[in-house]
C-alpha cells in the first residue's frame, strides 16, 4: 500500500514546543530502512537522532539543517514508496495541517512566528495582586507584583516617596557589594602639571619631567606629541602596552687573554680552587628610587619591583662599563653588547637563575613583565635550559628577607654579581652638620678578578650607585 | 469648542480672566500701542495681538502702556502682585529677561521665600520666545533653562492652542508667579479650544500626545510639534514613541517620564535651548538617577548647538531641531546594542 | 517757613514719634553689640543717624499706604510698624522671627503692614513700589478722594541705578502715586555722593528732570522732615497728580555694614555727626524748648524703649530655631 506521510517536528516531553533540525543524514531521493538515522534534533534541552520507524523514500525536504527552529508538529519532510508523482506530493504538502493540539497547529510553513511567540515566548507571569495607596508607578507594580516583591520594604526615590521600576529591581537585586579599587596617590606634579594622561605615561617611560613643558594641546593641555618631541632618541614607544620582546643575536665580542691576563687568571686561578673573588661593597641613597618607583608605576600601570629596578640600572651600568659584562671561558673574556642579567631566584627545587636578556634594552614596565614571567616560571612548573642558559652578570637580592649586606658568589662563566641588601633608614650627617634619615640600600659586587679588574668592578659600581640614587638617568 | 489660533486663544483668556476678575492687570510695551501718537491708543494694540481690545474695554488703568524699561515692568509686576493685583506682565520678547533678570529673579522668585512665606505675589510673565523667524540672536531664543532653575517661579510652555488657553487661564488664576514662555512660531497655530471660560489645565501634568512603547520622546512649547511629526513619520516603519508633552517646566511631571522610560527603555528629549546646563541635560539626569535600571540605550538629546541664535535662513534651520533630527536620534536609540 | 507745622503735634503724637526714633536708635545700637559677639549671622547694615526720615515719613501714612525700603531698612521697618520682636528674631535667625528665618536683616518684609520688604539689591525696590503705586491707582480715592501711596525709599547709592530711574520715568508716564524718598547720607557703600551722584550731589533734580515736582529738605530734623512730607504726601495723594521725590539730607552714624572699618571718615567726622546732626538730640532740644515735652517725659520714653529693645533680645536669644526641614517650606503656595 502507498501512503504519502508527513514528517513532524516531534514532541518530546511535556515541555518541548519547538526544536531545531540540527542535520540532515538523508537528503531528498534517498530510500531509508527503519532504524536508520534520519536527522539530528535539537532542543532547548538535549539533542536526539531520530530513527526510521518505516522504509520510505525522501521526497521533500521541508525544512533545512541548522535553520531556525521549528514548532512542535511543524512538516519537517514528506515521504514515500517512491510512488506519487511530485504534483501530489506538492498537493499533500498544501493540504498538510499540523495535528489537533500541535503547536504547529494553523501556522503555515512560512509564519510560524505568532503561534510560537504565543506558546515558547515568555508565558505570562503569575501576578500576585498588591493592593496599597502608596504612589508607585505601573512598571514598579507589575514588576513587584510579578517578582511578589515586598514593597513596604522599599523606600520611592521619586516625588514624594513615589516607588519607580529602579526602586523595585533594586530591591530584587540586594544590596550591593561594590569592589572598590581605593585611593591612588598623584603623581607629585600633578597640582602643577596639565597634561593628558597619556603624555604623563610617556613622561614616565623616557624621564622627562613635565613642569615646564610647554603644551601644544587643547588650552595648553601637554600632549603625547609634547613629551614625545622631548625624547632625545627615536621614541621608542608607539604602544603602551610593553611589546613582546624579541632578543637579537648577543654576539661576544671575543677579546682572547692577553699575556699578563693569562698569567694574573692563571695565577689568581691557582689561588683560589674555584674562581678567584673580590669584594666591593658600598651603599646608595633609595629615595629617589623608591618615589620613581611609585609614580611610574601608577602611570605605567606596571608593577615593578624595587629589584627590577636595580636590575635595570645594573644593565644600564653593565653596558657602560662592557669590561663588567662579561664571560670568563678558559682563557677569554666574552665581552657582550648587552647585559643578560640573570636573576637568582628561589625555586622549589632551590635556587635558580633565569636569565632577563638584553635587559638594557628593556623598558621598566617590560623587564617588570619578563621578571614577573620568569618567577612564576621558576616557582610553578620549572624554567627550561633555554630560560637559564648564559647571562653576562647575576643579581642576588636578599633584601626582601631583611638581610642587610651579603657576599654572592660569582655565577659562572659570568663575571661577577651583584648582592643586593635590604633598603634601610640611616641617620646622616647633613651639610649643615645636623642629622637627616635617608633609605640606602647595601651593594656588594663580587667580581671575577681574572677577568675584571677592582678598579673596572668599582667604577662600574659606581655608575650603578649614580643610576640609582639619581634614576632619571635609568630613561637616558 | 471653537476653532482658533494659539494667540487668539492667549488674548481671549486674558480678555475673559479681565472680565472675571477686577484684580487681573496687563502692562507692557505697547500691549496698547499708539499711546502718545497721532494714532491714538490701539494703533497697534500689541505687536502679537494679543493684547488687541483691552485699552478699550479695560482703560489705562488695567491696561498698563509702559514705556521700552523690562525692568520697570517686571517689578512693577512684583509690586502689583504684593499689593494684591494679578498683573499679567509682557516682556516683548523673552530675550530681554537679560535687562530685567534681577526683578524676576531677585525679587519675584523670591518674595515669597525670603519673607518666610508670608508673601503672595501672583504675577505671571508673558514672554514670547524661540526661533523660527530668522530674528537672529537677541530675539529668538529659548530661555526655559533659565527659569526653570530659579526656585519661585513655575514655568510654562503651552504647545497648542488650547493648552495655551487652560494653562494661562491656571496661570492668572495660581497664586504663584508664574513665567509664560509662549512660542512666537506657534502664534498662528490654529486648534480647538474649549468654549468653557473655567477651563483650566492644571499645572504639573504633561500630556501624552502620541502613544507607543518603543521610545519616549520628551518636549515642550514647539518641540511638541516636531516631536509628534516625527512619532508619525516613525509609526510608518513601526516604531511606536511615546510624545510627551511636559507643559510645565516648573513643576515637572517627572512621574509621566518616568513611567514612559520604565516601559520604553529609550529616551529622546528634545529641547529647542543649547544643550548644557538646560531642560534636556535636566531629564537626562533625572532619567540617569531614577530609571537607570530601565535604560536599555543612551539618552539622545535633541538640541540647539552651543552657539548663539543664527541669522540666515540656512543657518538657524542648522541651528533649530526638526522632526528629522527627532527622527534620528530615535533610530540612534533603537540600533544602540 | 513760619510755626512748624510739625510742632504743632500733641503731646500723644510728639511722644510717638520720639518713641519710634528712640525705638530704632536703640535697635540699631544694641545689634552694633550683638554683632561684634559673633552670635548674629550674615550682613547687617545698621540705619542709626537716620532716624527722623523714616519716622517723619511713617507718620504720615497708615497701613493702606506701602513702602519698599533698602538693605538698610530696619528703621523703615519699625517705623511702618513691623514687629519690633519679630524683627530681632528674625535678624537671630529664629523660626519665629518675622520672615521664620528666612530673610534676615535684608529681607525683612510684613505685607499686612504694607511694608512690601527690605531688598539686598540697591536700587531694585523703586519699581515695586511704582507697581504697588499702580495698584493704589487702580483702586483709586478713598472716602475722602485721597489715594494711597506707595514709597521707594533710595539712598544715594540707589539712585544711580538704571532701575530707579526706569521706575520714575514709569510712575510720571502712568501718574502713579508713587513718592521716592531719597535719603542721600553721602555714602554709596565706601564711597561718597561727591564723587559718585554727578548731578553734583543733587538727587531731588533727578526726579525733577523726569517731570516730578520735587522737595527737599534737613533729614536730621525730625520736624522739617515731617513737614515736608506732609507736603509731598498731600500733593501724591491728589488723583491726577502722580508721583513726587524729596530728599533728604541725612548722616549714617555706622558703616556701610557691621565690620566696615570705616576708614573714609575724616578725622573726628563721626564725633561731629554725633554731636551736631543726630536727629534725636535735636528733636529733644527743640521739644523741650518750645516747651512741648519735658526732659523726664522723653527720659521715660528712653527707659521704656530700651526695655523693649532688651525684651527683644533676650526673647531672640530663647527663640525657637529653624529645623533643616524648613529650607523647603515657602518657596511655592502649591507645586
Amino acid at each position: 500500500m502507498s501512503r504519502i506521510r508527513a514528517f513532524t517536528m516531534p514532541k518530546w516531553g511535556i515541555e518541548m514546543t519547538e526544536g531545531t533540525v540540527a542535520e540532515w543524514m538523508v537528503k531528498e531521493g534517498d530510500s531509508f530502512t527503519r532504524g536508520q538515522t534520519l536527522c539530528l534534533i535539537e532542543t532547548a534541552k538535549i539533542t536526539n537522532e531520530v530513527e526510521a520507524e518505516y522504509d520510505a523514500t525522501v521526497r521533500r525536504i521541508m525544512v533545512t539543517g541548522g535553520s531556525e527552529a521549528e514548532p512542535v508538529g511543524a512538516l519537517l519532510a514528506v515521504f514515500d514508496e517512491g510512488a506519487h508523482s511530485d504534483d501530489e506530493i506538492d498537493a499533500f504538502i498544501a493540504g498538510f495541517t499540523p495535528a489537533e493540539g500541535g503547536v504547529a497547529q494553523g501556522a503555515s510553513k512560512t509564519k510560524v512566528a505568532e503561534p510560537v511567540g504565543a506558546i515558547a515566548g515568555t508565558p505570562e507571569r503569575v501576578r500576585v495582586p498588591i493592593e496599597t495607596n502608596r504612589p508607585i508607578s505601573p512598571e514598579a507594580l507589575r514588576l513587584a507584583e510579578e517578582e511578589s516583591v515586598d514593597i513596604a520594604a522599599i523606600e520611592g526615590s521619586g516625588r514624594g516617596g513615589r516607588i519607580t521600576h529602579q526602586d523595585v529591581v533594586k530591591a530584587m537585586r540586594g544590596p550591593a557589594s561594590p569592589v572598590l579599587k581605593g585611593v591612588l596617590a598623584l603623581p607629585e606634579d600633578d597640582a602643577k602639571v596639565f597634561a593628558s594622561p597619556l603624555a604623563r605615561r610617556l613622561a614616565a617611560l623616557h624621564g622627562i619631567v613635565l613642569a615646564g613643558v610647554i603644551g601644544t594641546g587643547p588650552r595648553g593641555r601637554i600632549c603625547k606629541a609634547d613629551v614625545l618631541a622631548l625624547v632625545p632618541e627615536p621614541a621608542n614607544s608607539d604602544t603602551l602596552a610593553p611589546p613582546a620582546f624579541v632578543a637579537g643575536a648577543n654576539q661576544p665580542e671575543i677579546v682572547p687573554f692577553d699575556r699578563i691576563r693569562k698569567v694574573v687568571a692563571q695565577r689568581l686561578t691557582q689561588a683560589k680552587q674555584e674562581i678567584p673573588h673580590f669584594y666591593l661593597r658600598l651603599s646608595a641613597r633609595a629615595d629617589a628610587l623608591l618615589d620613581l618607583r611609585g609614580s611610574a608605576n601608577l602611570v605605567l600601570g606596571c608593577k615593578a619591583s624595587v629589584n627590577d629596578w636595580v636590575v635595570k640600572a645594573c644593565a644600564m651600568a653593565l653596558v657602560r662599563h662592557p669590561e663588567v659584562n662579561v664571560q670568563v671561558h678558559g682563557t677569554d673574556t666574552y665581552r657582550f653588547p648587552h647585559a643578560d642579567i640573570a636573576i637568582a631566584v628561589a625555586g622549589p627545587k632551590g635556587l635558580v637563575t633565569p636569565v632577563v636578556r638584553q635587559a638594557d634594552r628593556m623598558r621598566i614596565d617590560q623587564l617588570a613583565a619578563e621578571t614577573r614571567r620568569l618567577i612564576d616560571k621558576a616557582q610553578g612548573k620549572g624554567l627550561g635550559m633555554e630560560d637559564m642558559e648564559g647571562g653576562t652578570f647575576s643579581v642576588s637580592n636578599l633584601g626582601m628577607f631583611g638581610v642587610e649586606n651579603f657576599d654572592a658568589i660569582i655565577n659562572p662563566p659570568q663575571g661577577a654579581i651583584l648582592a643586593v641588601g635590604a633598603a634601610q633608614r640611616q641617620p646622616v650627617e647633613t651639610a649643615a652638620g645636623g642629622v637627616a634619615f635617608e633609605t640606602r640600600i647595601a651593594l656588594t659586587l663580587s667580581v671575577d678578578h681574572r677577568a675584571i679588574d677592582g678598579a673596572a668592578g668599582a667604577q662600574f659600581l659606581q655608575t650603578l650607585k649614580t643610576l640609582i640614587e639619581e634614576p632619571q638617568g635609568l630613561f637616558a | 469648542m471653537a476653532k482658533m489660533m494659539y494667540r487668539d486663544a492667549i488674548r481671549g483668556t486674558i480678555f475673559q480672566e479681565m472680565q472675571r476678575d477686577p484684580r487681573v492687570v496687563v502692562l507692557g510695551e505697547d500691549v496698547v500701542g499708539g499711546m502718545g501718537t497721532a494714532g491714538g491708543p490701539e494703533a497697534i494694540g500689541g505687536i502679537w495681538s494679543t493684547s488687541t481690545g483691552f485699552y478699550e474695554a479695560f482703560g489705562p488703568d488695567r491696561v498698563i502702556d509702559t514705556p521700552i524699561s523690562e525692568s520697570a515692568i517686571m517689578g512693577a509686576a512684583g509690586g502689583l502682585a504684593l499689593a494684591g493685583k494679578r498683573p499679567v506682565a509682557e516682556i516683548m520678547f523673552a530675550d530681554f529677561i537679560g535687562v530685567c533678570m534681577d526683578q524676576l529673579w531677585n525679587q519675584i522668585a523670591k518674595f515669597r521665600y525670603m519673607f518666610g512665606g508670608k508673601s503672595v505675589c501672583p504675577a505671571v510673565i508673558r514672554m514670547p520666545c524661540g526661533a523660527g523667524y530668522n530674528a537672529a540672536a537677541q530675539h529668538s531664543q529659548m530661555i526655559s533653562q533659565f527659569v526653570t532653575s530659579m526656585p519661585g517661579l513655575k514655568v510654562v510652555m503651552p504647545a497648542t492652542p488650547a493648552d495655551a488657553c487652560g494653562l494661562l487661564r491656571q496661570a492668572i488664576r495660581d497664586d504663584d508667579p508664574v513665567v509664560f514662555l509662549e512660542h512666537k512660531f506657534l502664534y498662528a497655530m490654529t486648534g480647538e479650544v474649549p468654549d468653557d471660560p473655567d477651563f483650566v489645565i492644571p499645572f504639573g501634568h504633561a500630556r501624552l500626545a502620541r502613544a507607543g512603547e518603543d521610545v519616549t520622546i520628551v518636549a515642550s512649547g514647539m518641540m511638541v510639534g516636531y516631536a509628534e511629526t516625527a512619532a508619525d513619520d516613525l509609526a510608518q516603519d513601526g516604531v511606536g514613541c511615546d510624545v510627551i508633552d511636559l507643559r510645565t517646566t516648573s513643576p515637572l511631571d517627572e512621574e509621566a517620564i518616568l513611567d514612559s522610560v520604565e516601559v520604553t527603555g529609550r529616551l529622546v528629549i528634545v529641547d529647542e535651548a543649547p544643550p548644557r546646563c538646560s531642560l534636556a541635560t535636566d531629564i537626562a539626569a533625572l532619567v540617569a538617577n531614577k530609571a537607570f535600571a530601565s535604560l536599555k540605550a543612551p539618552i539622545e538629546m535633541v538640541t540647539a548647538p552651543h552657539t548663539p541664535v543664527p541669522f540666515a535662513r540656512e543657518l538657524e534651520g542648522a541651528y533649530l531641531p526638526s522632526p528629522a533630527k527627532v527622527a534620528a536620534a530615535v533610530r540612534k536609540t533603537l540600533a544602540y546594542r | 517757613m513760619g510755626e512748624e507745622a510739625g510742632m504743632q503735634l500733641n503731646r500723644e503724637a510728639l511722644t510717638r514719634a520720639y518713641r519710634q526714633m528712640k525705638l530704632i536708635r536703640e535697635f540699631e545700637e544694641r545689634l552694633h553689640e550683638e554683632i561684634q559677639t559673633g552670635e548674629i549671622a550674615g550682613f547687617t547694615h545698621l540705619y542709626c543717624g537716620q532716624e527722623a526720615v523714616a519716622v517723619g515719613v511713617c507718620e504720615h501714612l497708615s497701613e493702606r499706604d506701602k513702602i519698599v525700603s533698602t538693605h538698610r531698612g530696619h528703621g523703615h521697618c519699625l517705623a511702618k510698624g513691623c514687629d519690633v520682636t519679630g524683627m530681632m528674631k528674625e535678624i537671630w535667625g529664629s523660626q519665629e522671627g518675622l520672615c521664620n528665618g528666612k530673610g534676615g536683616s535684608m529681607h525683612i518684609a510684613d505685607i499686612d503692614k504694607g511694608m512690601l520688604g527690605a531688598n539686598g539689591i540697591v536700587g531694585a525696590g523703586a519699581p515695586i513700589a511704582v507697581g504697588a503705586a499702580l495698584s493704589n491707582k487702580i483702586d483709586g480715592p478713598d472716602e475722602n478722594g485721597k489715594l494711597a501711596v506707595s514709597i521707594a525709599f533710595s539712598g544715594d547709592g540707589a539712585c544711580n541705578q538704571g532701575t530707579t530711574f526706569e521706575a520714575m520715568n514709569l510712575a510720571v508716564v502712568t501718574k502713579a502715586p508713587a513718592i521716592f524718598v531719597f535719603e542721600n547720607n553721602h555714602y554709596s557703600e565706601h564711597t561718597g555722593d561727591a564723587y559718585a551722584v554727578g548731578t553734583a550731589q543733587d538727587i531731588a533734580s533727578r526726579a525733577e528732570a523726569f517731570g516730578m515736582k520735587v522737595w527737599r529738605a534737613d533729614g536730621t530734623d525730625f520736624f522739617s522732615v515731617y513737614d515736608t512730607f506732609g507736603e509731598v504726601l498731600e500733593f501724591v495723594r491728589t488723583p491726577g497728580n502722580g508721583p513726587a521725590a524729596v530728599e533728604f539730607d541725612t548722616e549714617r552714624f555706622f558703616g556701610h555694614f557691621e565690620g566696615d572699618p570705616q576708614r573714609y571718615r575724616g578725622e573726628g567726622e563721626l564725633d561731629r555727626l554725633r554731636a551736631t546732626r543726630d536727629c534725636l538730640r535735636k528733636f529733644r532740644e527743640k521739644v523741650t524748648g518750645a516747651k512741648l515735652l519735658t526732659d523726664a517725659d522723653l527720659d521715660a520714653v528712653d527707659t521704656d524703649a530700651l526695655g523693649t529693645i532688651e525684651q527683644a533680645v533676650a526673647d531672640s536669644r530663647a527663640a525657637a530655631r529653624p529645623q533643616p526641614e524648613n529650607v523647603l517650606e515657602n518657596v511655592y503656595i502649591s507645586y
